[in-house]
């Protein structure tokens, strides 16, 4: 299923963004998408990332200790067209799982969990005006938030679906 | 069958509920009927979060129904200014929720039921929920019109909404709770959910307001009891458990631990309105000058339920700009609040000269604010 969305992104190779670059241009993923590329492990500090998912469908790509978090595309068809997105403050400090926020499609608010332990230091001001992104573009302008990482962790569940 | 939820049997029960389904065979189907005996909006609202966060609902749902003295529900994204007339409620004395779940802003009053389906999140579906109550409906009127829409309310004769729905789906666990009008006091509702307050400027989700009736209109037969007990023989039957209704006490710590912390969140200021999505007010009002009326336009930016950003243009001849700029330098951090605004005004008299023109100017002001929150 992650597969499937990933190749279905008009620019599938796109997922690395500075914290400071909010608008940086899409770079091509030096590797093939193939059967497997979303199981492999990147350990230690990976300068280029993959993405990452959670077994709730939320996805992370990280960059020199900087991640960006989303949900996946299997996810936000399950939610429906979302209407609100609720996002924490930047500067509150998330431990791996806990709840951070929330979006609401169709009168129902599903929570949203954190991949990792961090400090948030950017969220996607968009989403506010336009929750609509989430739906349309899940990988780029729809994104959630941009996490700032005290600890790189080496491993990272990949999910089975 | 009403059964009193002795400490022995809820115990039990619960223990049940958290013992993995791995741990012994079980092929016949489970489940749990809960009645709370507790009309405090707080106190049931609470429930709900305990069980989300709590019970282990792998093959075990639950079916919970309460009832609520006079109360407004507002969803979790929602604002409550553009919701209903705040100032009615204070009058009347009429309490204001936040929901953690989704949807819009609905009155709770004891002629109105309130249902929650407990599931895992695989588990989770709206619409089945909403059948069996039509089922349960038709078992006891077969006459009776009742459909479930495609945005999961219940229309009576295909034009009355008498339920309406909201959900919360968490980590493995979800729940969806819905209304149920049963002989609401609906000249009320219509005035408590109709806002007053002119220039909101918002993302907050918004309520589609909608024509409801009773269902006791429709057939006096259909009192609250009634539609319960056949909610929960409908629920009973379909799950294959005993139809037991279990009376909790959502106070008894001892059955939920924890339990009374959770009601006291829902109540604090910070969760019912600093929760609004950051807003923003452009109104203007009239005030009484000589034989004529001076225009004073007021634009605030609310953000947490606080006061981020306070503009008011007032006449310069009425009232001189440092003081006007005093009084909203005074504004910006409190509570968007009438009583935090009365207090300020309090403060803020004690640190101006003595000059009761400029006092009684103030507080003209001061009302016209506190008249918008």
């Amino acid at each position: 299923m992650a597969l499937r969305a990933v190749r279905s992104m008009r620019s599938a190779a796109c997922s690395l963004r500075a914290a400071s670059a909010p608008a940086a241009p899409c770079l091509p993923r030096p590797w093939g998408l193939r059967a497997g590329a979303v199981r492999t492990l990147r350990t230690g500090s990976a300068l280029l990332s993959v993405r990452k998912f959670t077994d709730k469908h939320e996805w992370i790509t990280t960059e020199n200790g900087i991640g960006t978090v989303g949900i996946s595309n299997f996810a936000q068809e399950a939610l429906g067209d979302v209407v609100y997105c609720s996002l924490p403050e930047v500067g509150t400090k998330l431990n791996k799982q806990e709840e951070f926020g929330a979006l609401e499609s169709v009168k129902a608010a599903s929570e949203l969990y954190s991949p990792l332990s961090g400090e948030v230091t950017e969220i996607n001001e968009a989403l506010a005006e336009n929750p609509g992104l989430v739906n349309k573009s899940c990988y780029e302008d729809g994104k959630l938030s941009l996490e700032l990482f005290q600890r790189i962790i080496a491993t990272v569940n990949i999910p089975r679906f | 069958m009403l059964v009193p939820f002795s400490m022995k049997n809820c115990f039990q029960l619960l223990c049940n509920l958290k013992v993995p389904t791995a741990g012994f065979k079980n092929t016949v189907k489970s489940g749990l009927i809960l009645q709370s005996i507790s009309n405090d909006v707080y106190q049931n609202l609470a429930v709900e979060d305990w069980i989300h966060d709590h019970v282990n609902l792998e093959g075990k749902p639950v079916l919970f129904l309460w009832r609520n003295s006079p109360s407004v529900v507002i969803g979790r994204h929602q604002n409550p200014w553009q919701e209903c007339n705040l100032n009615l409620m204070r009058e009347e004395g009429i309490k204001l929720a936040r929901r953690r779940s989704g949807g819009g802003t609905v009155y709770h009053d004891m002629g109105n039921i309130n249902l929650t389906f407990f599931t895992t999140k695989k588990k989770y579906n709206r619409m089945e929920n909403l059948k069996l109550v039509v089922r349960a409906l038709n078992a006891i009127q077969p006459q009776l019109d009742v459909q479930a829409t495609k945005r999961c309310d219940l229309l009576l004769d295909g034009q009355f909404k008498i339920s309406g729905t909201a959900s919360k789906i968490g980590r493995t666990t979800a729940y969806h709770h819905c209304t149920l009008l049963c002989s609401t006091n609906r000249t009320f509702l219509s005035s408590l959910l109709k806002s007053p307050y002119q220039g909101i400027k918002s993302n907050a989700t918004a309520s589609i307001p909608s024509v409801v009736k009773n269902l006791l209109e429709k057939d006096p037969t259909l009192t609250c009891e009634v539609l319960m007990n056949a909610i929960a023989a409908e629920y009973a039957a379909y799950h294959q458990i005993d139809n037991h209704i279990n009376l909790i006490n959502p106070t008894d710590e001892t059955l939920f631990p924890g339990i009374n912390n959770k009601a006291k969140e829902l109540q604090t200021w910070e969760w019912i309105y600093g929760k609004t999505p950051k807003f923003s007010i452009n109104t203007s009002f009239n005030v009484l000058y000589g034989q004529s009326y001076l225009e004073i336009k007021i634009v605030i930016d609310i953000k947490n339920g606080r006061i981020e950003i306070c503009n008011i243009e007032a006449p310069d001849h009425w009232l001189p700009v440092e003081i006007c700029d005093k009084l909203k330098a005074g504004f910006i951090g409190s509570k968007f609040c009438p009583i935090e605004t009365t207090m300020l005004t309090s403060i803020l008299h004690k640190t101006c000269p003595k000059d009761d023109e400029l006092h009684s100017k103030w507080n003209i002001l001061c009302e016209k604010i506190k008249g918008i929150m």
